[in-house]
């Protein structure tokens, strides 16, 4: 019956190649910028090297310090002093990371500027991100606590900063602003789109000009809690808050008077969420309705396109239906026809569609648009959107499949 | 006729209900996109009112130093001047041109208040940036120690604060005018041209460290090198950092112009399936029609007449989509949603306008033609 | 009025040729109320469709009141036919999204100079002559066929035609409307326009002035009635 079904379906495609062709176009291009949508949040979100441990991870981006009638406040990344007497110290924790946010600086290879990102962090940060390393191994607490000079580099600054490429590179030495480090280690670098690991060159905290000794709660530092298991960040975030609940207020910094001290420690999304949402709950609202409306009209344009095209090609066939009617099928049946028609049709503009985004992602990942891009097709993406054209053939399906099913025997034969 | 055709399609909106809800949407859609270019392109065409070509940031950074900073702020600007390689030297607050920090307050002069971008520059800013000066002259060391701290401000500031008065001289919120420029966009091109202040920095300030570093033409990374190096083996623990304004302008252009791309693309790939589907829907509906047209021919209507009719009709319908579209985006311009002005909300509702009848002429003109082809002998005959 | 001379239409597939007229010689007079009789296919309404210049013949040549035009342009023929003639169709084809009044005005849309208020005035006359005053904000589904037809009837006179051709106006309806629209062309036709009909009613048919018949493209007979 279904093989049936599809056949008929399939000589319908092929007898309106036109039809066939807007009702394919619609559908795959539409699944192509949801599916590349999702594989760009799965980027933005997910974990991804070398943040893979991203899913078990809570991170610590900001510290928020208000007076008592929350008419102005401080805000911004902390100390690493204060990191570490409340974020390392944490024991519910498996393993607790403190690095400074990047910063730019220039680094010059004879006449060459090269730009890049630095990032100073400490030995346990090669523990929380799993870098891989392509040569030499990472900085440990020995290194840091004798104040070596050394530096983790990724292969793109390796790239751009020796000539030589045929040697190895670690020992070697590389000056930026005027400070000679001795490479201990090359990693495969991680994309700039995942802030807490990107960085071109990787210091010790120890090493001069990273401010690690500042006498402050609030500074250039970070830090990223790995937790036992993703079910655990829960017992970590309450011990966290215990702890940050301890700090001395009323406070005093740089003159700033503060009777409130706030600090997220939040899974990966929310962190970053509250970063777009500080603006308090208008520009929540502001950036939900753009995201609907965006959606809305991605989805529903094409959508209102397909049933469009639908309706009046249902239409044209009305005095097919008509026939079929007057012979006797049931009017089940006839919605059948249709239905298994637009999911028929709606599968093929998906694989289409797997296709396009395939090549999509492929060319967004060379492009070098975003460095070290790795965008994929993981099976969720696929999944929904596999759920997404199910929907979308039923949608497009049922309305003139309804209205179709209403015409009279008589009506349907004669126009 | 056309009273007639708005008959027909009135008459016919049941029908035509999903292909209204279809360009009133791609008219929001359009309107949306319009709005941005609209906004984007008049931004662009005002002039930007500096010249950066020759210009780098330099940024520095004390770190954990403390140690006479006053002294050592100046003495930068002194070693930084003495280079040959370098025209003129100007110290300014961390908003520089194309950076992302922005510094915003509130000024009132006569109960009219005003938000403007607020800069803290030496007094060779306008030179390092040649700025000229449409009144007054720009600050020196002499105006400092007034009552009143002097400031230059821009065109846009003038008119808001002062309107047609002379703002020479003119005291606002602690202010003292001395000069007015004329335009300052210092996001780069694509920035509203906005109310800015320029306040002249005093001796007590020791925070602003980025120095607008003007060099001579044919200067390249090999002076740069040779400037860091100095620079950080003279201080010690600080940080050092050169921005080349050029490549800070292509950054913030970048800021701009992508969205914009991304959102054109996805766009333009809606468009064509509306496009694709109004055709289609054109095309069976004339169709459907055949007995109409032949009986419009046999009854003196031209195969002219025919397509024409094709195209007005959906002229017709394109129009009341739109007037339901309209509704929608007048709110913007009413309600200033966004803080654009409202000029930018009417120029992007006539482009858009504009795009949707080119539109669904492009999709009415194969199908009217067809229409046009169809003889009236047979279409009447074959029932 | 109308002539036609030594008029043949062939109509050409890919594989067959069919002659559907052949050498037919005709003229119509002013006044007159003529009617063409023959079984299906025999090529009346192809006849019916070259008197009403909505086909081209394949030979010979047509003239509307002594002017020769057969070599009119596309647009000056829908002048003509807009101006000189009026249509009546088995099927009504009326449309059906618009008004009983919208409907009748038609023709007029595609005269110049005509204003929408005059426009109003001649439909509501011509649906008046027909007697259908009454329904003017109707749509054609409210209507009964009888009905229908007389707006197709409306719309044909609208214009003030000199001819109105009718192909087989009572075709879709039951002998008493039938009768109700063949007495309305009568009156019509009493007023001084010539009516050309199409029809297989030999009763109707009858009632004219004038018999042509057809026969496989052929005319076999013409007789002028004198019984009404």
């Amino acid at each position: 019956m279904l093989a049936n079904y599809i056949k008929i379906a399939w000589k319908v495609l092929l007898r309106h190649p036109f039809y066939t062709f807007i009702t394919l176009f619609g559908i795959s291009l539409t699944l192509t910028v949801l599916m590349v949508l999702t594989s760009f949040i799965d980027h933005l979100v997910g974990s991804h090297y070398p943040e893979t441990n991203r899913n078990r991870s809570l991170y610590i981006e900001k510290m928020v310090l208000r007076d008592s009638s929350r008419s102005s406040q401080n805000s911004g990344p902390m100390s690493f002093k204060f990191l570490t007497q409340y974020a390392k110290t944490l024991k519910t924790a498996e393993k607790v990371t403190i690095t400074s946010f990047f910063r730019t600086s220039n680094a010059y290879a004879g006449a060459q500027k090269i730009k890049l990102n630095t990032k100073y962090t400490d030995a346990a940060f090669w523990e929380v991100m799993n870098f891989t390393f392509l040569e030499g191994k990472p900085y440990n607490e020995q290194n840091i606590r004798n104040g070596e000079l050394v530096a983790v580099i990724t292969d793109d600054f390796r790239r751009q900063y020796f000539s030589d490429l045929s040697e190895p590179v670690v020992g070697k030495d590389i000056e930026v602003e005027s400070i000679h480090y001795k490479v201990i280690g090359v990693v495969k670098g991680s994309p700039p789109t995942r802030i807490f690991s990107y960085a071109d060159i990787y210091f010790p905290y120890t090493v001069p000009k990273s401010n690690y000794e500042q006498d402050d709660i609030m500074g250039g530092y970070v830090a990223v809690v790995l937790a036992n298991k993703a079910s655990d960040r829960k017992a970590v975030q309450e011990e966290f808050q215990d702890k940050i609940r301890r700090i001395p207020l009323p406070g005093n910094r740089n003159g700033f008077k503060y009777d409130i001290a706030e600090v997220g420690c939040a899974p990966y999304v929310e962190s970053m969420l509250s970063i777009f949402m500080e603006g308090g709950p208008q520009v929540k609202v502001i950036f939900y309705s753009v995201i609907a409306f965006l959606m809305f009209m991605l989805m529903g344009l094409p959508a209102i396109n397909l049933v469009n095209v639908n309706v009046s090609r249902i239409m044209e066939r009305s005095s097919e239906i008509g026939i079929r009617k007057a012979f006797g099928a049931p009017i089940r049946t006839l919605l059948m026809q249709f239905i298994v028609e637009n999911i028929f049709i709606t599968f093929i503009g998906g694989t289409i569609a797997l296709v396009l985004t395939l090549i999509t992602i492929y060319l967004i990942n060379q492009s070098g648009w975003i460095a070290y891009a790795d965008l994929t097709i993981n099976l969720n993406v696929f999944l929904v959107s596999i759920g997404v054209c199910l929907l979308f053939g039923l949608l497009s399906g049922v309305a003139p499949a309804l209205r179709m099913s209403k015409l009279s025997i008589v009506e349907a034969l004669k126009s | 006729m056309i009273r007639h055709l708005f008959r027909l399609i009135w008459n016919k909106k049941k029908t035509h209900a999903l292909l209204m809800v279809e360009i009133w949407a791609s008219f929001l859609v359009l309107f949306g996109l319009a709005s941005m270019i609209v906004f984007n392109v008049s931004n662009y065409v005002e002039p930007l009112g500096f010249t950066y070509e020759r210009v780098w940031a330099v940024d520095f950074n004390n770190n954990q130093d403390t140690t006479a900073i006053p002294d050592k702020v100046n003495t930068i600007l002194q070693r930084l001047k003495a280079y040959p390689e370098v025209e003129s030297v100007s110290r300014m607050s961390s908003n520089f041109p194309f950076s992302a920090s922005t510094m915003n307050n509130g000024v009132d002069y006569k109960k009219r208040h005003v938000m403007a971008h607020f800069y803290t520059t030496d007094a060779a800013f306008a030179q390092t940036l040649d700025m000229p000066l449409v009144a007054g002259r720009w600050y020196t060391k002499a105006d400092l120690g007034g009552k009143y701290k002097p400031v230059v401000i821009n065109r846009k500031a003038q008119e808001a604060l002062f309107v047609d008065e002379n703002p020479l001289g003119k005291v606002f919120s602690n202010f003292r005018v001395v000069g007015v420029i004329d335009n300052f966009k210092a996001k780069g091109e694509f920035m509203t041209n906005a109310p800015a202040v320029f306040e002249m920095m005093d001796g007590k300030n020791t925070w602003d460290k980025i120095y607008l570093v003007k060099t001579k033409p044919g200067t390249d990374a090999m002076f740069e090198a040779r400037l860091v190096k100095e620079m950080s083996t003279m201080l010690v623990g600080w940080n050092v950092e050169v921005n080349p304004l050029i490549d800070s302008r292509k950054n913030q252009h970048n800021l701009t112009l992508v969205p914009v791309i991304i959102f054109l693309i996805v766009c333009s790939f809606l468009l064509i399936n509306v496009a694709l589907g109004l055709f289609g829907v054109l095309n069976l509906s004339i169709a459907k029609r055949r007995s109409e047209i032949g009986l419009r021919r046999a009854i003196g209507a031209t195969a002219k007449n025919v397509s024409w009719q094709f195209v007005a009709e959906i002229w017709v319908l394109a129009t009341f989509s739109l007037l339901f579209g309209l509704l929608f985006a007048v709110q913007f311009p009413l309600m200033h949603v966004f803080d654009l002005a409202s000029g930018v909300y009417i120029g992007a509702i006539a482009l858009a306008v504009g795009i949707i009848y080119g539109l669904v002429t492009l999709c009415a003109l194969f199908p009217s033609r067809q229409a046009a082809t169809i003889h009236p002998a047979v279409a009447l005959h074959e029932e | 009025m109308i002539s036609l001379t030594n008029i043949e239409k062939v109509y050409r597939t890919s594989t067959i040729e069919t002659l559907a007229l052949n050498n037919i010689n005709l003229h119509i007079g002013q006044g007159e109320f003529a009617s063409i009789m023959g079984p299906s296919g025999c090529g009346k309404s192809t006849l019916l469709n070259i008197i009403g210049l909505l086909d081209a013949p394949s030979k010979g040549s047509i003239s509307v009141g002594g002017q020769p035009v057969t070599s009119y342009s596309d647009q000056e023929m829908a002048r003509l036919r807009n101006q000189r003639l009026g249509f009546i169709f088995q099927s009504f084809h009326l449309i059906n999204d618009l008004s009983v009044l919208d409907n009748v005005e038609i023709p007029l849309l595609y005269r110049k100079q005509i204003s929408a208020a005059q426009r109003r005035q001649m439909a509501q006359e011509a649906l008046e002559r027909v007697g259908l005053s009454n329904r003017v904000k109707h749509f054609p589904k409210q209507l009964s066929g009888g009905q229908k037809q007389r707006v197709a009837i409306a719309r044909a006179i609208v214009g003030r035609p000199e001819i109105i051709l009718a192909d087989e106006p009572t075709g879709n309806l039951d002998s008493v409307m039938g009768n109700e629209i063949l007495s309305i062309l009568q009156g019509l036709n009493n007023d001084g326009a010539t009516i050309v009909m199409v029809t297989h009613d030999e009763a109707m048919a009858k009632k004219t002035h004038r018999l042509i018949r057809l026969f496989d493209g052929t005319m076999v007979g013409d007789t002028t009635l004198t019984l009404c």
